[in-house]
């Protein structure tokens, strides 16, 4: 491994990715099949993607909605007529013998992601639609290979970066990136292990710092998480690496990454390269984005993540919590709705990040499963603001309104009754009783008399001590805010000296 | 003569006949024509019982019954998928194949009350010109059983001619419908592309395929169009465009008519007979009121050489979905890829490989001829496009250089090929065209066809019916 590293001194990688995501359309591609994930195999299948004689494909104009929102959201430029092209090869999962994609004339080209971490651009070559292919099962009908349809023509988009990334970890944060956009943008649920979202990674190696662009790549598929993906990568670098040193240029090939063993196998040398017969989709005509098309498509189209967090920084939250809410389009979109509902942005902020994240963590879900409605949330908030509860009370009615929720009531329905209800029940009502309090801070005085006169000799880092003591004294039911004042009040008067 | 199926239809709604007593009497006429040694052989498929439940469907159901095809029976070919029948290409691979759906055009027929008689014989695939190359035996001719109907929708030209149906569905994607008309003595129509959907029709070229129908007389085949024309949501090379009356101009007659004769269509070889003919019926048309005009289509040498690099391509691909793997007949192998391949090559003819492997080497080492094929077509349809501007209105040739040929005459692949030199302009230009019977040789039937711009079948129509009556 020296050797290795010695040389890791002298060559950089290049690293480009292919990204094939399923679009979160109702049907597929060509035809009215629902798209889904389960159902026993070859029951959501009809005629047209099963490539029956005489079937003909027909476009999903939500699907084509959805290229155009990532197409966006990647900063492409829309062309505006692209074609389909068929791409021939044989094997039993591809009903037709050909795969209906796009060549020549992609959807759009000449996009670029900003990588959040290091500022630094990657460019998106081209942003595509085709068709995805069946499956074969080969542990269902023992000695023999079983084949399920029902993934055939359920729309893919397929990404392609330049070869812009010089590490795994840039290939891993870009991959990253791209998925939480895409999310974003309703356009893929990418998920990685129901396969909704495919990373190809092509590697090659160059003297470090040059612009060399002659040495020949492989590509890796079959990678089926972010850790894969980086472990792949990093592995055949090191590979590439120890070729040239060996004296041994790097064959262009396609690799398999084998996710158990943690290597790489060959799957196709470039004189194996698979000869695909391209040529037009005589079925479909040209497909023309017409400005009713491109409207419609970017209407809803929601902020990227980025000008989210940058918009959520003039709320007046702190740069790490705005860049927390805005990491998910539906966390984002809970926060916004509890501000909406009358909450201030640092206090729905506070009350998100870590109430409400804390119970979606404890239960494993997201914040879609939340059971307190943006509404509720809000007019907790809101009564802690107000004093009319204190932060603890505030906490304790929180923490009962997810219990009562989780119990299977719906609070929402019975909002006011049930966040007055539960404040009744657990009595924690902040009732601005001056006197109360008066009592309280009198009983404080006396006891600490002591600590008091050194206070009002100029230690003022006693204040916290002193308020602490006042605040067990009083109890959960005070508000902490209104005693602080009236303590230092009362400390700051002169005639009590 | 004309407008019988109109005729048929009113006296099924009219409650005069019922449809299962007419389609009754046309099957036992189907029945003693295909039987026995000097069996037309028109059909690959038809069933008493499937025929009998549709006519009495037709005459359960009110709307059906008041259908502008009520209880017409009809003949489809075999490359039509519909789902009360087998549907074969007659193709060793596909011998026992039933599709699940209905062909849209079949669905229309259908809903217009018609009955579907049975499935007819076909070359293989749709690829020939003799209905010879069928896995099923040949189609012979009902004008004269010696020799071939013409095909590919040989079939469906014999079943109208023999009388085994009112009229028929073929398909065309080189003149797969017209050539067959011609030599059966009917009508047949090749509609402008995109004006019949092809959704149920198995592909041959998908640029090119289009249905058409076939009858005994212009006005027939007229009505037959309109049933099965206009948009499909599951066709998206059908124009969204609104149908026209096809039949509002039919009988306006020759007169004021500009028909423009290209120069180009007299091939060396053509038969004294087929001229004669065709001189006759420009003559009749010209004391009818026509202006005859003399027009060059310069480009006409192209399309030959063109409509070949696209078709066998297109076919290629088109042929792909036949591998075993969902349908149709399969020889099984040890590993999936042998499969497909023993399937293949078991399963297909030797005029389907020919062209499949024509389609593939295109495809795969000279992709640059498919360039040339695109600029070929599109000088083709200038040509057209050209004399159409102009104020030509239809143009006016023989269908082919030659009446019927014998069974068996064992023509080389380049000849069959060059049978369809007349016909392949109009495919390649997606331009609508008709043939229909302009005189005889020897008892075999001889066909002349006309052209006109694309959409305008009605200006079609009614040159073809004023010729038609003309020559009665």
């Amino acid at each position: 491994m020296s050797a290795g590293d010695g040389l890791t001194l002298d060559w950089e990688p290049v690293i480009g990715l292919e990204i094939h995501v399923q679009l979160d359309t109702a049907t597929k591609l060509f035809c009215g099949d629902a798209v889904v994930h389960a159902g026993a195999p070859n029951t959501v299948v009809c005629p047209v993607c099963l490539g029956l004689p005489g079937a003909l494909p027909s476009l999903n104009e939500r699907a084509v909605e959805l290229g155009v929102r990532a197409a966006a959201l990647l900063a492409c430029e829309l062309r505006h007529v692209s074609r389909f092209v068929r791409k021939s090869y044989f094997y039993p999962d591809l009903p037709k013998g050909y795969q209906i994609t796009q060549l020549d004339a992609p959807l759009a080209v000449n996009g670029s992601v900003i990588l959040s971490g290091t500022g630094d651009a990657v460019g998106i070559a081209r942003v595509h639609l085709e068709e995805d292919a069946g499956k074969l099962l080969h542990d269902r009908v023992p000695g023999r290979t079983a084949i399920d349809l029902n993934r055939c023509g359920i729309p893919l988009l397929e990404i392609v970066t330049d070869p812009d990334m010089n590490s795994a970890a840039d290939a891993v944060a870009l991959a990253r990136q791209l998925r939480q956009l895409l999310r974003y943008g309703g356009i893929s649920d990418c998920d990685m292990e129901l396969g909704s979202l495919r990373v190809d990674a092509n590697v090659s190696i160059r003297a470090a710092g040059s612009n060399d662009r002659t040495s020949s790549r492989t590509e890796i598929k079959n990678l089926n998480s972010f850790s894969q993906l980086e472990r792949a990568i990093d592995a055949e670098v090191v590979r590439q690496i120890a070729c040239v040193a060996a004296g041994t240029p790097v064959a262009s090939q396609t690799l398999s990454w084998d996710a158990v063993a943690h290597t790489l196998r060959v799957l196709r040398t470039k004189e194996q390269r698979e000869e695909y017969r391209y040529f037009d989709e005589p079925d479909l005509p040209p497909l023309v984005l017409t400005p009713e098309l491109v409207t419609r498509a970017l209407m809803d189209l929601p902020e990227s993540p980025v000008e989210r967090a940058s918009r959520f920084v003039t709320l007046g939250l702190p740069d790490s919590s705005a860049r927390a809410l805005a990491a998910t389009r539906t966390l984002a979109d809970y926060f916004e709705a509890v501000v909406a509902h009358g909450a201030t942005p640092r206090g729905a902020s506070a009350w998100v990040l870590t109430h409400a994240l804390a119970w979606c963590n404890t239960h494993g879900c997201g914040i879609s499963a939340y059971p307190l409605a943006p509404s509720m949330l809000a007019d907790v908030i809101a009564r802690a603001e107000q004093g009319t509860l204190t932060r603890d009370g505030a906490r304790l009615v929180v923490h009962a309104l997810e219990s009562d929720a989780s119990a299977g009531t719906d609070p929402a329905v019975t909002m006011e009754v049930t966040v007055d209800g539960i404040i009744e029940r657990l009595g924690v009502a902040e009732h601005p009783d001056e006197s109360a309090i008066s009592d309280h801070i009198d009983r404080m005085l006396a006891d600490e008399h002591a600590l008091v006169a050194r206070y009002r000799a100029g230690e003022a880092n006693l204040f916290g001590y002193l308020m602490g003591r006042l605040m067990k004294e009083a109890g959960a039911g005070a508000d902490p805010r209104s005693a602080s004042e009236r303590l230092r009040e009362r400390l700051n008067n002169t005639e009590e000296r | 003569m004309s407008a019988r199926l109109a005729r048929l239809a009113a006296r099924v709604a009219s409650g005069e006949i019922t449809a299962e007593k007419r389609i009754r009497g046309t099957f036992d006429r189907l029945m003693t024509g295909e039987s026995g040694p000097d069996r037309v052989n028109a059909f690959i498929s038809f069933d008493y019982d499937t025929t009998v439940a549709q006519a009495k469907r037709v005459d359960a159901d009110p709307s059906l019954r008041t259908g502008v095809l009520a209880g017409v029976p009809i003949a489809v070919k075999d490359n039509i998928c519909t789902i009360d029948s087998p549907t074969t290409c007659a193709a060793r691979i596909m011998a026992n194949y039933r599709s699940p759906y209905d062909a849209t055009v079949v669905r229309r027929l259908r809903a217009a009350g018609a009955v579907i008689m049975g499935k007819t014989n076909m070359d293989e695939f749709a690829l020939g010109s003799s209905t010879e190359h069928s896995a099923f035996g040949a189609t012979r001719n009902p004008r004269n059983l010696e020799h071939v109907p013409g095909g590919s929708s040989g079939g469906s030209a014999a079943a109208v001619a023999a009388g085994f149906a009112e009229a028929s569905l073929g398909t065309e994607t080189s003149g797969s419908v017209r050539q067959p008309a011609s030599f059966c003595g009917v009508v047949g129509v090749r509609p402008t592309y995109g004006r019949v959907s092809r959704y149920g029709v198995i592909a041959f070229a998908s640029t090119l395929d289009q249905v058409g129908p076939m009858a005994q007389n212009v006005e027939d085949a007229a009505l037959m169009l309109q049933v099965i024309a206009g948009p499909d949501a599951y066709d998206a090379t059908t124009v969204d465009m609104e149908v026209p009356d096809f039949c509002a101009h039919i009988g306006d007659g020759l007169s004021g008519l500009v028909v423009g004769i290209p120069r180009e269509y007299q091939p060396e070889g053509m038969d004294p007979a087929v001229a004669r003919s065709f001189a006759e019926a420009i003559g009749v048309m010209r004391a009818r009121g026509a202006t005859i005009r003399d027009v060059s289509l310069p480009h006409t040498d192209l399309a030959l050489p063109t409509y070949h690099a696209i078709a066998s391509t297109e076919l290629s691909s088109n042929l792909a979905r036949f591998d075993g793997v969902r349908f149709g007949a399969r020889v099984d192998a040890a590993t999936p890829s042998g499969m497909q391949a023993l399937t293949r090559g078991r399963g297909f003819g030797a005029e389907t490989k020919r062209r499949i492997l024509m389609g593939t080497y295109i495809l795969s080492h000279d992709p640059a001829l498919l360039a040339g094929a695109a600029r070929g077509r599109a000088l083709v349809t200038q040509d057209f496009l050209d004399v159409f501007a102009a104020g030509i209105d239809v143009l006016f040739t023989p269908t082919t250089h030659a009446p019927a040929f014998k069974l068996g005459a064992q023509l080389e692949p380049y000849e069959m090929y060059m049978s369809d030199v007349l016909t392949v302009s109009a495919a390649l230009a997606g331009i609508p065209a008709i043939s229909i019977p302009i005189g005889a040789s020897h008892g075999l039937p001889i066909g002349g066809q006309f052209m006109a711009a694309k959409w305008a079948e009605p200006l079609m129509f009614r040159a073809a019916a004023g010729l038609e009556s003309a020559l009665l």
